[in-house]
């Protein structure tokens, strides 16, 4: 390190010359490095899902102490072939007299509608609200997804996703 | 610094250095470090309602599932099969179900006697490729229920707008 000795005031001091311009390159290379390999992150988030459950069992007997049971809708969905998408969708009340299911029309607005207005009348009878989702086995998961995502934000809280076919549940 | 005077002209470096160090600090920090159980490369779908991990959440197993339905276990993360060799991926259900019903008796053991029949510590997040069919979601779900975890979440990325629209 270069040392500059300087005449100050009639006293001699020693001035010490840090060499910056080493310092400055490394800092340059690590700030390049970071830049090149900085991705930000996607923010993740979790979606909670009712599990199934098992076929096989006996009989579900009613308790009578027990508080109401939900009011349980089913929304069965048709995937295309090829592609995976929503092709058709029905929704029908577990259990209704209504023999014939409503058609949704693969629109997922008319299904966002229908839920929401299932969630109001819900509220409106203070009953809680199931609600399975029938699925084809081709529909992708980007479209399970939205049908959960949008069940969720209709207000259905207890959602569990299940195949078409009883056979393979 | 007059003309012709013999002293040197030197450019202050300091205020640079500073600001290249300040720069350093921030992409250090934001620097995203590959996390062992997350990864392995997955397109997720979006979701509006997904809601970030709780951070009360201890033990949480992922399970990568690729386009093809395949579970991608990551090279940090893998389990031991029954070869004494780590298992990268599979895609036979028996296989997962063994592997998960190894990891439910650990947290059985670990929950201590008398309390086997509690819900298990561990919750399981799976995290699906947006293009993998269904049926293969399913059968993980379904294996998962078998070994004894009810507690199963989706992960998704968090969208901040409407979708589906």
């Amino acid at each position: 390190m270069p040392i500059h000795k300087r005449k100050h005031q009639g006293a001699d001091f020693v001035e010490p010359d840090l060499p910056i311009t080493p310092m400055l390159d490394m800092s340059f290379q690590l700030l390049a490095f970071f830049i090149m390999t900085f991705k930000p992150a996607p923010t993740e988030g979790q979606i909670m899902l009712t599990l199934p459950k098992e076929e096989g069992g006996g009989p579900s007997i009613p308790n009578p102490s027990a508080p109401d049971p939900p009011k349980h809708y089913i929304v069965r969905v048709v995937a295309t072939d090829p592609g995976g998408r929503i092709e058709k969708m029905t929704l029908i009340e577990d259990g209704s007299a209504a023999t014939t299911p409503k058609d949704l029309m693969g629109d997922i607005k008319l299904y966002q509608k229908e839920l929401q207005a299932l969630d109001a009348m819900l509220k409106a009878e203070k009953k809680p609200g199931k609600l399975t989702l029938e699925l084809d086995a081709k529909l992708l998961q980007d479209h399970v997804m939205l049908l959960v995502d949008t069940g969720i934000r209709a207000g259905f809280s207890d959602i569990s996703p299940v195949p078409i076919d009883k056979t393979k549940r | 610094m007059s003309h012709g005077s013999n002293e040197k002209c030197e450019p202050n470096f300091t205020p640079l250095l500073d600001l290249v160090l300040q720069l350093v600090m921030f992409f250090m920090l934001c620097a995203n470090f590959v996390m062992a159980d997350t990864g392995v490369e997955i397109k997720l779908p979006e979701a509006v309602a997904a809601k970030p991990l709780d951070a009360r959440e201890d033990y949480v197993y992922y399970l990568n599932v690729n386009e093809k339905g395949q579970v991608i276990f990551p090279e940090l993360a893998r389990p031991i099969g029954s070869d004494g060799k780590p298992i990268e991926s599979t895609d036979n259900p028996a296989q997962l179900l063994v592997i998960l019903r190894n990891r439910a008796n650990e947290d059985r053991r670990a929950a201590g006697p008398g309390n086997e029949d509690k819900p298990l510590r561990t919750l399981v997040v799976l995290r699906v490729h947006k293009e993998c069919p269904f049926d293969k979601t399913y059968g993980i779900m379904k294996a998962c229920r078998s070994a004894g975890y009810l507690r199963v979440q989706l992960r998704a990325i968090l969208h901040g707008g409407d979708i589906g629209s």
